[in-house]
């Protein structure tokens, strides 16, 4: 069974999407078969060039960029959002795929569950 | 047992007095069984975890929600296990996690536990089962 983990908030505001990527590598670690969307400002998620050491924070950054090897199937970011938040292929971190109808893309996976 | 029992596991994460995430869960959970359906365990996820707290001490007119809670699980005999990151990064421990953090309490209220994301991993395989769902009781943004 496939599970969608959707993150919708932005990366430093609240440990609630760092505790879902948790959720995702913990699937994987099991060997089940996870992904991860983001919609709404949780594709800053994204970004490359992130810098939270003045909010004594860790870049999410390297923990995405790691996602494929631990078995984190793909990583989807919805298209529009990302045009709202000036995120294009230019500054985007390797590996995302972007998607038009976020909608469709949740009907296609058994388990969907949202960051808290 | 009606002939469409279903199992649910209820994953919590919001906080109580913060949100109404515990609250909801209850009454879904007392419905379930109402129902004839079965709570399969309850999973503290997040801001979730302080639900398990001993502590909190609210004015005697409104309700204890741990307690609330705890009753429940052991009146029904329903497992709850609280994820061990989410709740060492908010302070709430057991004596085993006191112990090895050296720290001057625990706080884990009955018959919570405290155990790895692995339990709610094993709901999501559950729930690829017909019958089975996985419920979440988020706080809100």
């Amino acid at each position: 069974m496939h599970t969608l983990i959707v993150i919708d908030q932005p990366p430093y505001g609240s440990w609630g999407g760092r505790e879902s990527l948790d959720m995702a590598f913990s699937l994987a670690a099991f060997d089940q078969p996870v992904s991860l969307l983001f919609i709404d400002a949780g594709v800053l998620w994204l970004k490359q060039g992130q810098e939270p050491g003045g909010i004594n924070q860790k870049s999410v950054e390297r923990n995405l960029a790691a996602a494929s090897i631990f078995g984190v199937e793909s990583l989807l970011a919805d298209t529009a959002a990302c045009h709202r938040f000036g995120l294009n292929e230019d500054n985007l971190i390797n590996g995302v795929t972007r998607i038009d109808n976020t909608g469709a893309t949740l009907q296609q996976y058994q388990h969907v569950a949202f960051s808290g | 047992m009606p002939a469409d029992n279903h199992t649910f596991t209820l994953v919590i994460t919001g906080a109580p007095y913060s949100s109404q995430a515990p609250e909801t869960a209850l009454g879904f959970a007392q419905a379930a069984l109402r129902a004839g359906h079965t709570i399969d365990r309850v999973f503290l996820y997040g801001d979730g975890v302080h639900l398990a707290s001993s502590l909190p001490s609210p004015p005697s007119d409104e309700i204890n929600w741990t307690r609330a809670w705890s009753d429940f699980l052991q009146e029904h005999s329903v497992p709850a296990v609280a994820c061990i990151a989410s709740a060492l990064r908010r302070g709430l421990v057991n004596e085993s996690e006191q112990r090895r953090y050296q720290l001057p309490a625990s706080n884990l209220a009955t018959p919570f536990e405290i155990a790895g994301l692995g339990e709610w991993v094993e709901s999501t395989i559950k729930s690829s089962a017909q019958s089975s769902r996985v419920i979440y009781f988020h706080g809100g943004a």
